[in-house]
């Protein structure tokens, strides 16, 4: 298809060891040590994926999994990788706009113009920060201006403000700079940011809720989308010309927004070996623990005291629209229970604590390849976010990166080297210039 | 040697064998304001890693403690045009650094009047695992920014009970963990000792956090706390929460005695021992390969001043005393200064210039003082006159160490690291080699047990 000219894009959720920590092969006791993800990086890059994003993960099956600091982290991984992009979660609910604008911002400075933000609503924390968590919607109405009020930040710098020029004792054209002088409901905030402009124009915005309101946000803000991943076709196709709709209806270009549906492949050298993993991964888990999981991150949904083969007891699942916590994840779980694909309390538990919602494909590199070409090509994905649920780390990791990336590469649809020094421009979009140029403001000197 | 103060071993050397302890500030190509016109500054990678990577790489090569970094939470239009300014986020940078480094300290101002605690509690820690124990946090409380933040400025006072509640909060968070709380038992599917995570249940007036902290307990217990603020409210914050004090230079050695032992003695009324606090004066020597030439240097960042714009600069630092139409060679009348106590930001460094003008100096020495150190103390020299100067304070008991801030980078700071330094390595006092692997074992404190 003419589409597909190595345009496909791939992020690599990065996260701790996940539920396999107890196999033996699993690097789980370096789960706060910087090596374990320089070395994840480094392979990641090695294989080209674009970038790397970091959630602010609960585990799923209530293991207390401690992890670093996604800013922090990514921050250190800047100056161990040269060209893959870096990705945090941030929480628009319990951050300061400028001291998150800031912090995105040196990331940028410091990895050479490869920083983003996964613009992230949350759904608990409330007690950590001694205030009521937010309704669903109000969240969102939070974050949407606070995304106006982060763009309006890095919006401040023109890229040519620093002159440093000793001879005229001339470092700042101070009328390429201004304050941003934002008011909206919840923020005031007046600029401008005292971080310098960014090399790639304005780091990159990415953004993951898929509920109707997250898809506001993201079609008017985001530069990526991670969307749920879907286990058929036609619904992510749906949900791809949604958001693409949203993009259009804010002012932008549909091509000015990559939608990268969640995907957690699951590779065997053979479609039965694949199978075996998955099976294998599986006989670890603790279902209790999951069970509670489940009931803290969809609130209400509290399967305790069901026998885990019984059937899902259906009058426990709220309407979708009603829930406040990680509304669409659990809209997928509601609608795979209606279609009856999963029938009992233990189906529901390992399907939440596996793949937390998201598409799993299971089978061969060339299987999986086939899957994902058909989803690119047939326009209900512009790339994947790969999920690392079973990352058997080292070999998971080399199953994506010696076998699913190789044959995409092979098919002509993900590129076989980075062609750009910055994030924005190895994702394939368009350069950044400030939405309006910089007033002058008034010198002080 | 004050008698209330750190207790002497007997015998050798200098302060019975105790040695110094140093940081430095690395803000970028130097603390003087003209440093960046000087040719071969670096200023064009004064927002690049490389630069910062070679000034840490540097201090490491020394031994130094740690290096330091400032911070502010505006960006000041009336001298971005002829200042560079500091850019680059603390916490982000340091995270950076801790990649490339392996032995020397790592400390960020981050600010307790527009931050949440969970937040700072949870990078500080993240950043603390990252460097296997090296992270530390400048608890400063901000003067200025709020236009920023949507809300007004905390007055000085309420910014420094605020800044306690925050410090209590934030050990509170570290404490939510167990020091040996991760097992790792494959055998028994036992991750983490549940019983060994705990919520903190931490309320104060300003605060209610439930936690624990999604950050396992940082290797070091607490990161190092420093803290800056030399006001009354700021010593009593810091004898009872800092390891670390920064404070401002003083260019007298009775002023420096006095406030070494004011705040020693609060420490000792918060119940620690004097020696649990490290005093550190702030120095931004310019140093020469001979006291010639750094008088020469002298004149030549000197020459850099752009007085008219520096006037803003200073009067900032006079709670915003009207200097506009004031001659430069003349002192300021008193009468354009306000009081002491009517001064919120910044108070004890208003003090220091209060101290200063009481003395006579006029205008433009002012703002040569203001524009090469923000108030510190300036000695210029060759790194023999600097050694003997912090040596004799040393003696004299009225600082534990220093927080160097170089006047001019790179041979500014390299005549620090590579001449200074090793001067003081002779003289016994100054280690040769780092101490322990943590930060805080390199201090000489203790890793804090859960």
């Amino acid at each position: 298809m003419s589409r597909r000219d190595r345009g496909l894009v791939l992020a690599l959720l990065f996260g701790g060891v996940a539920r396999n920590w107890r196999k033996p092969w699993s690097r789980s006791s370096e789960v706060v040590d910087l090596s374990l993800y320089a070395d994840l990086a480094r392979k990641a890059e090695a294989a080209k994926i674009h970038t790397l994003f970091l959630a602010d993960t609960v585990p799923s099956d209530g293991t207390p999994e401690p992890s670093f600091e996604p800013v922090t982290l990514l921050s250190a991984l800047a100056p161990l990788t040269e060209r893959i992009g870096l990705i945090p979660s941030i929480s628009t609910t319990f951050t300061e706009p400028y001291n998150l604008a800031r912090q995105v911002a040196s990331l940028d400075r410091l990895s050479g113009g490869r920083g983003g933000w996964n613009l992230v609503t949350s759904a608990w924390g409330g007690e950590q920060f001694g205030k009521e968590l937010p309704a669903h919607d109000d969240r969102y109405a939070i974050a949407d201006e606070f995304a106006g009020v982060v763009k309006a930040l890095w919006d401040t710098w023109a890229p040519d403000a620093i002159v440093a020029d000793p001879r005229r004792n001339l470092f700042v054209d101070p009328a390429k700079v201004r304050r941003a002088d934002w008011v909206s409901e919840h923020f005031s905030v007046r600029g401008p940011l005292n971080v310098p402009p960014s090399p790639q124009g304005r780091p990159i915005i990415a953004q993951a809720g898929s509920s109707e309101a997250g898809k506001v946000i993201g079609g008017r803000h985001a530069d990526v989308i991670f969307t749920t991943g879907q286990t058929e076709f036609e619904p992510s196709r749906q949900v791809y010309d949604d958001i693409k709709r949203h993009a259009v209806a804010a002012g932008r270009a549909a091509g000015d927004v990559k939608i990268l549906p969640g995907v957690g492949p699951v590779i065997g050298s053979t479609d039965a070996e694949a199978r075996r993993i998955w099976a294998d991964s599986h006989e670890l888990l603790n279902y209790e623990r999951a069970r509670a999981s489940l009931a803290t991150q969809f609130a209400g949904v509290d399967f305790s005291g069901y026998d885990l083969d019984a059937p899902v007891p259906a009058h426990l699942l709220p309407d979708e629209t009603v829930v406040q916590g990680r509304r669409s994840r659990y809209g997928v779980v509601k609608r795979l229970v209606d279609s009856g694909e999963l029938r009992t309390v233990r189906d529901v538990i390992l399907y939440h604590a596996s793949a937390a919602g998201h598409w799993f494909p299971i089978g061969s590199a060339e299987h999986v390849a086939d899957q994902l070409q058909e989803r690119y090509e047939g326009g209900a994905a512009d790339g994947f976010a790969l999920l690392p649920f079973f990352l058997n780390y080292p070999a998971g990791l080399a199953a994506l990166t010696d076998g699913l990336i190789p044959e995409l590469q092979r098919r002509g649809i993900f590129h076989t080297d980075y062609e750009h020094e910055t994030l924005r421009g190895n994702l394939g979009l368009a350069p950044y210039v400030p939405a309006r140029p910089p007033s002058t403001v008034k010198e002080g000197s | 040697m004050p008698s209330d103060s750190s207790p002497l071993a007997p015998g050798q050397r200098v302060r019975g064998g105790e040695q110094l302890v140093l940081a430095v500030l690395i803000g970028g190509v130097g603390n003087h304001i003209g440093a960046w016109r000087r040719p071969g500054s670096r200023i064009e990678e004064k927002y690049s890693l490389s630069l910062f990577k070679d000034l840490a790489g540097w201090a490491e090569a020394a031994k130094l403690h740690a290096v330091f970094l400032a911070d502010g939470l505006r960006l000041d239009l009336d001298t971005v045009k002829g200042q560079p300014f500091s850019g680059l986020e603390p916490v982000t940078l340091l995270s950076a650094l801790s990649a490339v480094t392996e032995h020397i300290g790592l400390i960020g101002s981050i600010s307790s009047t527009f931050s949440e605690p969970y937040n700072v509690a949870r990078q500080l820690a993240s950043l603390d695992h990252l460097s296997n124990g090296r992270a530390g946090w400048n608890l400063v409380t901000s003067a200025y920014g709020e236009e920023n933040f949507g809300r007004e400025l905390p007055n000085h006072d309420d910014r420094y009970q605020l800044a306690a509640e925050f410090a209590e909060a934030i050990r509170a968070l570290w404490d939510t963990w167990g020091t040996d709380a991760i097992k790792i038992d494959r055998e028994h599917g036992v991750y983490a000792d549940a019983s060994k995570v705990r919520y903190a249940d931490f309320k104060s007036e300003h605060f209610s956090i439930r936690g624990p902290l999604n950050v396992a307990r940082p290797p070091q217990g607490y990161p190092i706390i420093a803290q800056a603020g030399s006001s009354d409210a700021g010593q009593n914050v810091a004898a009872r929460y800092a390891d670390l004090v920064f404070t401002t230079g003083r260019t007298s050695d009775e002023d420096s005695l006095a406030f070494y032992r004011s705040l020693k003695s609060h420490v000792v009324a918060a119940g620690r021992p004097a020696s649990d606090v490290k005093i550190l004066p702030g120095i931004s020597p310019i140093i020469g390969q001979t006291e010639t030439e750094a008088k020469a240097i002298e004149r030549e960042l000197n020459g850099y001043i752009d007085f008219d714009a520096s006037r803003a600069r200073l009067s900032r630092q006079l709670g915003g005393a009207v200097l506009d139409d004031l001659e430069l060679d003349e002192p300021i009348p008193a009468g354009r200064l306000p009081a002491y106590e009517a001064v919120e930001g910044r108070r004890s460094r208003y003090g220091v210039y209060l101290g200063l003008i009481a003395e006579g100096w006029t205008l433009r020495r002012l703002i040569e003082w203001e524009v090469s150190s923000s108030g510190h103390y300036v000695p210029v020299g060759d790194s023999e006159q600097i050694a003997d100067l912090l040596l004799r304070r040393f003696e004299q008991g009225s600082a534990d160490g220093y927080i160097l801030l170089p006047s001019f980078v790179p041979e500014g700071f390299q005549l620090i690291t590579d001449a200074l330094v090793p001067i003081l390595q002779e003289r016994g006092a100054f280690q040769r080699e780092y101490a322990g692997t943590t930060l805080r074992e390199n201090l000489g404190l203790s890793n804090v047990a859960a």
